[in-house]
């Protein structure tokens, strides 16, 4: 059932839960106007765009692969959007075209990769490369400003005070945690990371399912980038870059490590939050961008370390030789 | 058992690069029938099982279930066709758990919210739990892979190879490698069982005492080629084993035992905490040394623990004398050590290099002193030991993964050979590997004692215990129980303690 698998991974998470405790403490004493209202949504709202790409990127994680392309199809789709939108063409279908140009990447990626076995560094480093590229030829390098309010709802609106943004987040999040939970495609994820041969053998078809998996990576990065462009209120051609490095960052401390076939979707949504908190912390203690790469990767290393001590201490206590 | 014939392999070939792995190969099983596959490492039997089971495509050839021409395509194919295998090696993933195992790729199904189809989880767990309890598993369907024992992940493979709704033909390529006695004798009475209910098992083997308990007809491989068929009952093992290799092997373990020379490994109250406690032994110049114990006894783990590969918490480790303490296993090389290790997959070879490549990898700085690799000079030393140890491999610039097991056991051999290593440490040597490769390695074994190294071996096979070892040692539940001489060694009293029943004589 979904409850137990749920509890199961809850009770893996107080680790990280804590760690996002103790980082909210931190700037709620260090940083004035950190616990506010006002920031607890901003927070939010910046949350909610990384754990719609992590997610992605949690699944090509678990995958035993990578998509290095998040970053850059999320500027992609979210300035083709904004040129769609500032044409005059209607909201819905100004997204659908984002997110079909968005899931050209995913097609090439999972096609490359899933059907033709090339290298999933390789093939996503390119399109990385690629998608970056066309965000700003078409936009000529130039950020595309201003939107409709109806169209600023999604990422800037709020309900009753609270961000529409994290419910969009909330709600795509279920239906991923749903879907690697409770469906065959969501448990042949998992069988592909753990050891693709197993899954060959088993009769899942692994080319079909990478291919899916990055498909559905690239969809959820290119929703990430429109709800960025939607929060942010302007289209930048490279808006999403270094949202890559988020994103894995958000996977790895959220407890699915690289090598696939384990892990899971809903300790990076916590992975996404401890970042988005950290960012927001960092800058109103007035630390710089570059900085902040450096503590976000410290803190990675921190919590791995605690992982390994952790998963030591388990395999000492329990370490008996089992015999049947 | 009937005569009905339910499976039919007609001319099957098949082509690797560089290996004709199957050469018009025919096959006829009957239905309720165990027919054993025997066949010298390399021989094709893996092959040909794969082919039926939907893994890999023949070249040529036709198959026929229950008379009718039948495509196998992909593993689904086969599945549908009721043909069910487990694989020489595991096929398991060691984060997921039992369940989600067993039904990996059939998970059952129901239709969820929006009709989307979803994974029918309730379902699968109560089946799985009847599953288990039919293989005679009592475990907790929710447990994790990599928290089982070996013995527990074969019988669990066994599981999923039950859990087929129309299973017809069981195909076990070796699946009694990694089990001791207790547990062969829980599998074969599931196989009497299934067998029972009219389903045919398709039997792979390097275990001769193993075919006489549970075959019915015998069916031979030699390099890819058929060479006969024959019923089990009116075949002595020796006329098998000659149809098997092509010549008579009288006497599989030659041993002169000579004086051994003084000690080369001494082990002093070694202890770690949940592995073993307070193991005393010592291996001298020339002498094959015996462990044997059930799995999880802790012989692997001590000779982890001698070669730096684990830590340990009290005792000392002695080579010539000499106090040392490995905290890697490349200080243990250094010290002139080797190990074998029992998984040779994951722990003895580097798969994805190509077999010259492992050849020369633990003596790199002796082969290469000026720390440069000749590609040349890698292809003749491998070469030499593709001769000696009778590799069948094409050439030596094939990876090592493409090889047979037992081939593949051999590679690691050659390589610790190479290293001139006076304390060798034999995991499970002849683990998964043909009566006529086994005899070879005990004769290199045999050499190896007489040319003056140390020999630690571990087995989990009673007889080559018994027939190669100086002495014997047999470890329960961490520790050393007993000690036997090559003389007073008899196979009742090893089980006895082994099984922690102590001297009931
Ligand atoms: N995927 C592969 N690519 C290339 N060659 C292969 C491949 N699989 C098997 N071979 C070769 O085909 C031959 C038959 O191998 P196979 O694994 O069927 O032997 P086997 O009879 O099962 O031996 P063992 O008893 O050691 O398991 C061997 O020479 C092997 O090297
Ligand atoms: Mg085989």
């Amino acid at each position: 059932m979904t409850y137990a698998k749920i509890i199961k991974q809850l009770k893996k998470l107080p680790g990280i839960i804590y760690g996002l405790v103790i980082i909210i403490a931190f700037f709620g004493v260090t940083a004035d106007y950190f616990l506010t209202f006002m920031n607890m949504m901003n927070i939010l709202k910046q949350a909610s765009v990384l754990i719609v790409v992590s997610l992605g990127m949690t699944l090509a994680i678990l995958l035993g692969k990578i998509d290095m392309s998040v970053g850059s199809t999320m500027s992609l789709v979210g300035v083709v959007t904004g040129i769609c939108l500032h044409k005059g063409i209607s909201i819905p279908l100004a997204i659908c075209i984002g997110m079909a140009v968005g899931s050209i990447i995913g097609f090439i990626n999972g096609y490359l990769i899933g059907y033709r076995k090339f290298d999933y560094w390789i093939v996503t480093f390119s399109n990385m490369g690629i998608a970056q590229s066309l965000a700003l030829v078409i936009t000529n390098g130039a950020t595309i400003p201003g939107f409709d309010s109806s169209f600023r709802f999604l990422g800037d609106g709020q309900i009753y005070g609270v961000p529409v943004g994290i419910l969009i987040a909330m709600a795509i999040a279920l239906a991923i945690i749903y879907l690697s939970y409770n469906t065959k495609f969501g448990s042949n994820i998992y069988a592909v990371g753990g050891n693709e041969q197993v899954a060959r053998y088993s009769g899942i078809d692994t080319s079909k399912v990478i291919f899916k998996t990055y498909i559905l990576s690239s969809l959820l990065a290119g929703f990430a980038g429109i709800l960025l462009v939607s929060k942010v209120n302007s289209a930048n051609p490279i808006a999403g870059s270094g949202y890559e490095f988020d994103a894995i960052a958000a996977t790895l401390i959220g407890g699915t490590p690289f090598d696939g076939g384990r892990g899971g979707v809903l300790g990076t949504i916590i992975g996404a939050c401890i970042i988005a908190t950290l960012r927001n912390g960092l800058n109103m203690l007035g630390l710089t961008p570059p900085i902040q790469f450096t503590l976000v990767g410290f803190i990675i290393i921190l919590i791995i370390i605690f992982d390994v001590l952790n998963e030591k201490y388990k395999a000492k206590k329990g370490g008996a030789a089992n015999e049947a | 058992m009937s005569d009905q014939i339910i499976l039919q392999l007609k001319g099957i070939s098949k082509q690797f690069p560089g290996v004709k792995a199957l050469d018009n190969v025919s096959l006829d099983v009957r239905k309720g029938e165990v027919h054993v596959l025997l066949g010298e490492n390399g021989a094709g039997k893996s092959t040909l099982m794969k082919i039926l089971s939907g893994v890999y495509k023949k070249d040529s050839g036709k198959i026929f279930l229950d008379g009718k021409e039948v495509e196998i395509n992909s593993v689904n194919d086969a599945e549908n066709l009721g043909i069910g295998i487990i694989h020489q090696e595991f096929n398991l993933l060691p984060h997921r758990d039992i369940a989600q195992n067993i039904f990996l790729g059939k998970e059952p199904t129901k239709r969820g919210p929006l009709g989307v189809k979803v994974l029918d989880k309730a379902t699968m767990y109560s089946k799985c739990n009847e599953l288990l309890k039919t293989v005679g598993i009592d475990l907790d369907s929710r447990i994790l892979v990599k928290d089982l024992g070996i013995a527990q992940k074969q019988m669990v493979e066994i599981a999923k190879a039950l859990s087929l709704a129309n299973l017809k033909i069981l195909i076990m390529d070796e699946p009694t490698a990694t089990l001791t006695k207790g547990e062969i004798d829980k599998l074969f009475s599931i196989i009497r069982k299934y067998k029972s209910m009219g389903i045919s098992i398709i039997y792979i083997s390097h275990r001769m005492e193993e075919i006489q308990v549970i075959g019915d007809r015998v069916t031979v491989l030699r390099d890819g080629k058929y060479i006969g068929t024959v019923p089990v009952k009116e075949t002595p093992p020796s006329e098998l084993i000659r149809m098997m290799v092509g010549r008579e092997i009288t006497n599989l373990y030659k041993r002169d035992y000579n004086e051994p020379g003084p000690e080369a490994l001494k082990v002093c109250n070694l202890s770690s905490r949940g592995k073993f406690k307070d193991v005393n032994f010592s291996v001298r110049r020339g002498e094959i040394v015996g462990f044997y114990g059930l799995v999880g006894a802790g012989r692997t783990e001590v000779a982890k623990a001698i070669f730096g590969e684990d830590k340990y918490d009290a005792g000392e480790i002695l080579i010539n004398g000499k106090k040392v303490k490995h905290h890697m296993p490349s200080q243990a090389v250094q010290n002139k050590m080797g190990l074998l290790p029992e998984d040779r997959r994951d722990e003895g070879l580097i798969t994805k290099m190509l077999l010259k490549q492992n050849v020369v990898q633990a003596s790199l700085r002796k082969v290469f002193p000026k720390g440069i690799l000749n590609n040349k000079v890698e292809s003749q030393i491998a070469t030499k030991y593709i001769t000696k140890l009778n590799i069948a491999t094409p050439d030596e610039n094939v990876v090592v993964a493409s090889l047979s097991g037992g081939n593949q056991q051999k590679v690691v051999l050659a390589k610790w050979l190479l290293t001139d290593s006076e304390v060798l440490i034999f995991d499970e040597p002849t683990r998964g590997i043909d009566v006529g490769a086994k005899a070879e390695i005990y004769e290199l074994m045999n050499d190896l004692a007489k040319s003056g190294k140390a020999i630690m071996m571990i087995s989990s096979d009673l007889p080559e215990v018994i027939g190669l070892s100086d002495r014997i040692y047999v470890m329960y539940q961490g520790k050393i129980v007993a000690e036997f001489s090559h003389e007073n060694a008899s196979q009742e009293r090893i089980v006895n303690f082994a099984i922690g029943r102590g001297d009931t004589l």
